[in-house]
């Protein structure tokens, strides 16, 4: 038995609603920014600030099909459309001559860009966003430590400063500080401390729902929801973290699971196989997440969206804004470099009891083969999806190869 | 010129008691020198292996950094007492994270003990602190290191040193822009720098800069885009007619162009803040204006992007010239 939660269900009604609500917003002249996943929007909350967060809005291209689309625009403008594409398209949705025309009305044009320096083309791609008329562009640093603990997730929610090292904080800290002056000069929109850390604490406690939801799926058998309905349950609220509403789903996702599994409601009722899939999701099939119940009893139980929810934001004590500079500090890195990433998910593949692994690799430099070293270590058998997550076209051969390997090895 | 391209095409080992090996423009090669150690940067080779680094690294990475991991795990670099790596690229970072953890996981590799110097590059004060910060780190790892702290007047003579270095350089440019040494052997001149102790080098381009050099033929270039870290590609566009004047890449003319111009670490810490601009580390804007001043001397635009070095291609956009991207490493589909 299968039941879609209508807490997933709300969050995406929601989710259309505030969207129209922001393209209102805009309209009547108000600022509006697009931010990168790993920057700090807290301070735009606080600033009442509207924003989207651009690999949210990549994920509703890819949803919609449009990746193609946008990634032809990028190139007619003579740039490369097969260079990081989560967020090329997203640039050039910002082309598209027809933007009204694009999925949900269209992306409004925004006013401000916040993203850090990650990789060699992020800066570039914003910067080039930037030269459209009444487009500011803000970057954030992406900073780097020699010599890391790596039990991160036990030391960040309070011990933060040891985890991510003083030098990082330090620079992130600083061009907070400047953003703030930055928005406060350039839109007359007041930062309130008092609401800064308002902010920040709603942001704590909807992590620790989280937290708690992450907890009661891991222990759970068989699993009560499958991991396709746990990413809008988690991720669209994450969007909105800091927010009253944000704080209040992640509750109430909770409490949707808790009465699930007190139902004794499955996915797959015969599970057999507990699966972890490890990557960004497949936006351009989600369908993939069910595809083996029927066949091989396989239930994918984990995904990292609630179990970085859970482990990877909640930060407390400290200055306020380097309390929230420990939490962007280092956030790549506890998804993607080794020693951290390889350790966490070996903690939450035991946590969660799964049977296999399913790891994403694409053709951007991430850590793979140290996390699949360290899974493979730790006696899980790991599979390997060639695939991008937002350009179907990329080699992605449906699962078939997928399907095999759970023949072969389960 | 001679000896410049025999110690270049004799790259590796270099004989020293002291070597650090290291990856990336970025890495500032004045505080090894002044710490008494000899830093030697660490090339890539086209020909060679590059399964161990694509196993490591995953073929999605820079094939240059997947070829140094190559042969870093081969033995061919010869002595390498350690290994400096810098920021200057996201490949160079993930060759960072994937030799500090192959040291952690399978020590029978018997790699060096590895250090990153994470210089940055936007244009703020607030990553020049953080540079400086960078800066002491190293120093201090180096006195460590060598069991001898690196004084201020060290490193006032290293600068100097390495300021001189890149003054020479800049002067045999303007022999070079007249096309009265070819592209290939520029990397050569440039190049035996990255390996030779740095009085050794001035006396090679003190030699070369009394040498009345001959006019080359051809068809006047500046290349743009990828850094070529061996001269493959240069050869392959000389014997197609093209004489390259002038590129803007950090194994070429993007390596000495910023001095120092000061005697602190304050001053070494601005200087590799605001070197470049690299395709990796800068934006269009920055990168259109060194390609105009390149082509000044210039009858042709050549855009080269090597497979998995992503930042490149952004700066082809909006120029005449002739361009190729995704070409695989060491090549060019002319």
């Amino acid at each position: 038995m299968s039941v879609t939660p209508s807490v997933a269900e709300e969050a995406k009604r929601y989710q259309r609603e505030w969207f129209r609500g922001l393209r209102a917003r805009v309209a009547g002249g108000e600022p509006f920014a697009v931010v990168n996943a790993d920057a700090p929007q807290e301070i735009l909350r606080a600033m009442d600030f509207p924003y989207v967060v651009s690999q949210w809005w990549a994920s509703i291209i890819a949803a919609k099909q449009r990746s193609r689309d946008y990634l032809d625009l990028v190139r007619e403008r003579g740039y490369p459309d097969y260079t990081e594409q989560y967020n090329s398209v997203v640039l050039g949705s910002a082309f598209d001559p027809d933007p009204a025309g694009g999925p949900w009305g269209g992306l409004p044009r925004p006013t401000l860009l916040l993203g850090d320096a990650t990789g060699d083309v992020t800066r570039r791609i914003f910067d080039v966003w930037a030269h459209e008329p009444g487009v500011a562009f803000y970057p954030l640093e992406s900073a780097a430590e020699n010599e890391v603990p790596t039990n991160w997730w036990e030391l960040m929610p309070y011990r933060w400063e040891e985890a991510v090292g003083a030098t990082r904080l330090d620079l992130l800290e600083a061009e907070l500080e400047g953003l703030v002056r930055f928005l406060e000069s350039t839109t007359g929109r007041v930062f309130s401390e008092a609401r800064f850390r308002e902010v920040l604490a709603l942001v704590n406690e909807q992590q620790e729902w989280n937290l708690r939801t992450r907890d009661l799926i891991a222990r759970t058998r068989p699993a009560p929801l499958p991991v396709s309905d746990t990413i809008p349950g988690v991720m669209v609220p994450q969007w909105h973290r800091g927010t009253e509403w944000g704080r209040d789903m992640a509750r109430a996702f909770h409490d949707e699971v808790a009465a699930r599994v007190a139902a004794g409601d499955a996915v797959c009722p015969e599970e057999r196989l507990r699966l972890m899939w490890i990557g960004r999701g497949l936006w351009h099939d989600m369908g993939l997440y069910r595809r083996f119940e029927q066949s091989h009893g396989a239930v994918f139980v984990w995904s990292m969206y609630l179990a970085i929810a859970a482990d990877g934001y909640r930060r407390y004590g400290g200055r306020p804004l380097r309390q929230l500079a420990a939490r962007f500090a280092a956030f790549t890195d506890q998804l993607y470099m080794p020693p951290w990433a390889g350790a966490w998910y070996v903690k939450e593949a035991r946590l969660h009891g799964v049977d296999g692994v399913v790891h994403l690799v694409s053709d951007d430099p991430r850590g793979s083969w140290f996390t699949t070293r360290a899974l493979r270590d730790a006696g899980f058998p790991v599979f390997e999806l060639r695939a991008d997550n937002v350009d179907a076209s990329a080699g992605y051969d449906g699962g078939a190869a997928l399907g095999e390997w759970l023949d072969a090895t389960f | 010129m001679r000896a410049l391209l025999s110690v270049y095409e004799a790259r590796y080992p270099r004989e020293a008691e002291f070597v650090v090996g290291y990856v990336g423009a970025d890495v500032p090669v004045e505080l090894i020198t002044a710490a008494g150690a000899l830093p030697v940067r660490l090339a890539g080779d086209p020909d060679g292996d590059l399964s161990a680094g694509d196993t490591y690294l995953g073929r999605g990475l820079d094939p240059m950094a997947r070829s140094v991991l190559a042969r870093l795990l081969a033995g061919d670099y010869g002595r390498l007492d350690k290994l400096v790596v810098s920021r200057d690229c996201e490949a160079s970072l993930r060759l960072f994270y994937a030799v500090r953890e192959l040291r952690r996981i399978e020590p029978a590799f018997g790699l060096p003990e590895v250090y990153l110097v994470d210089v940055l590059h936007l244009p703020h004060r607030t990553t020049t602190a953080y540079n400086l910060a960078r800066l002491e780190q190293f120093r201090q790892r180096l006195r460590d290191w060598t069991g001898r702290p690196v004084s201020d007047a060290d490193l006032a003579a290293a600068i100097a040193s390495h300021d001189e270095q890149r003054a020479l350089l800049s002067s045999l440019a303007a022999a070079r822009r007249e096309g009265r040494i070819a592209g290939s052997d520029w990397l050569a001149v440039v190049g035996a720098g990255t390996v030779l102790p740095v009085a050794a080098h001035l006396s090679l381009l003190r030699e070369l800069s009394t040498v009345d050099l001959p006019e080359h033929a051809g068809k006047r270039v500046f290349l743009t885009g990828s850094s070529h870290d061996t001269p493959h590609v240069y050869r392959a566009l000389e014997s197609a007619g093209h004489l390259i004047v002038g590129e803007d890449h950090d194994w070429g003319d993007l390596w000495y162009r910023r001095r120092v111009d000061g005697h602190t670490l304050l001053a070494l810490a601005e200087r590799y803040q605001y070197n470049g601009p690299t395709a990796q580390r800068s934006t269009v804007d920055e990168r259109r204006a060194l390609i105009a001043e390149g082509m000044r001397h210039a009858e042709l635009l050549i855009g080269y992007a090597r497979r998995g070095d992503e930042a490149p291609p952004w700066d082809f956009a909006g120029h005449e010239g002739l361009f190729y991207e995704r070409q695989d490493y060491g090549r060019i589909a002319l």
